[in-house]
């Protein structure tokens, strides 16, 4: 039984470290503070680190804590109200007790990680930096901002790896049979499962992470390993209206040849 | 109650205790570190192990089926030199953590690291 080992988790090269956006560098570089506003997310900047990040194709903290009950929805929405920003909303949920603060600090850091892989993604438009005082240096983790290009280029790497093509990230998701191979399919994990099992040929990966209450990215890693084993594909992106059918030949001659030779088959049977 | 780093300093005062870190199996990211790392940088390390925690969890020869458990509890790898204790951390919410503790042979005892490290894994995220 010959069995592809799944690739390494790759190591950062800190050689290979590039700048994902010239802008955040220098905003690094100038100890900046402000939001940077991309076209996948939006990262909160204090003194040039990153305190908080925020995606439409990312959970957000509130959907983390209470999607398994760790936190009650009121809870969450009782913080959010109150804080002038999102970032401040886990301070004050830190402040308050209700969560153990490694719990709290732990899906700080995912979900920031999580939200800033999303907003550092290649994008078709120019980022836009309005500095500001609202976000600040407070007691949850921030991060460098070096720290997370290079965490999203692991990822961008680690993705690439499992599977190339990029489509399903994205694109609503169908169930698939997997294609006869000659290896028996490696079987599916629990936590893939629970991917599979949602996957309805109209929710796209991010939908599938909101559902579950889990990292998008932990999820994309579980949707490129099953679209690696055929298990789902991505629906092809609609063509719009089919073209309209050419107009039925008219014709006057059939090929009485043709059905003659039919008709002989037929009453040879 | 503790945060991710004076969980990782306590640690750190267990007897042989060279390094801790916890990581994400998922991602091999290392969401902290402190002390030595084994091969002298601590993402490596990171990515090293997660992917050993990755493989003890999503196999079924290792990890229980158990409702209400986690897959798997802890993974000890012992060498000449050194052990290395891998707990993972069971959160309320969707994650895929684990502590890991490198310690010295010589000095480490492996079976008072695996219980204090299961209670500093537990006071982490219970309170």
């Amino acid at each position: 039984m010959v069995r592809i080992p799944p690739p390494a988790l790759p190591v950062r090269d800190r050689r290979a470290a590039r700048a994902l956006s010239p802008m955040l560098t220098r905003l690094a570089e100038e100890r900046a503070t402000g939001v940077l506003v991309r076209e996948h997310g939006v990262l909160y900047l204090a003194e040039g680190r990153v305190v908080h990040a925020e995606s439409p194709l990312a959970p957000d903290l509130g959907v983390l804590l209470t999607a398994h009950g760790t936190l009650a929805a009121a809870a969450w929405q009782r913080a959010a109200a109150r804080a002038p920003d999102p970032a401040r909303a886990a301070e004050a949920l830190l402040r308050s007790g209700v969560l153990p603060t490694g719990a709290l600090e732990l899906c700080h850091l995912d979900a920031l990680y999580d939200a800033g892989y999303f907003a550092l993604a290649p994008s078709g438009t120019p980022g836009r930096f309005r500095y500001g005082a609202g976000p600040r240096l407070g007691p949850l983790p921030s991060v460098p901002v070096v720290a997370l290009e290079r965490e999203t280029l692991r990822r961008r790497l680690l993705l690439h790896r499992l599977w190339p093509d990029p489509a399903a990230d994205s694109a609503p998701l169908i169930r698939a049979d997997p294609a006869p191979a000659p290896a028996p399919a490696l079987p599916v994990t629990p936590r893939q499962r629970a991917v599979l099992d949602r996957v309805d040929g109209v929710r796209t990966a991010a939908d599938l992470a909101r559902d579950l209450g889990r990292q998008a990215f932990h999820t994309l890693v579980d949707v490129r390993r099953l679209t690696a084993a055929g298990r789902i594909a991505p629906v092809p992106a609609d063509p719009g209206p089919p073209p309209a059918p050419p107009p039925l030949p008219v014709t006057t001659d059939p090929d009485i040849a043709l059905l003659k030779r039919l008709r002989d088959a037929l009453e040879a049977l | 109650m503790p945060g991710i780093d004076e969980c990782l300093l306590e640690a750190m005062r267990l007897p042989g205790a060279r390094g801790a870190a916890l990581v994400d199996w998922t991602s091999g990211l290392a969401l902290g570190a402190v002390g030595e790392a084994p091969g002298g940088d601590h993402e490596t390390s990171a990515a090293e192990a997660a992917e050993l925690a990755r493989l003890a969890a999503e196999h079924g020869t290792f990890a229980t089926v158990r409702a209400g458990l986690p897959p798997v509890e802890d993974l000890i790898v012992s060498n000449g030199d050194s052990y290395h204790l891998l707990r993972f951390v069971d959160t309320s919410f969707d994650s895929s953590v684990f502590l890991h503790l490198w310690l010295g042979r010589e000095e480490g005892n492996l079976a008072l690291a695996r219980i204090r490290l299961g209670e500093m894994a537990a006071r982490l995220v219970l309170g």
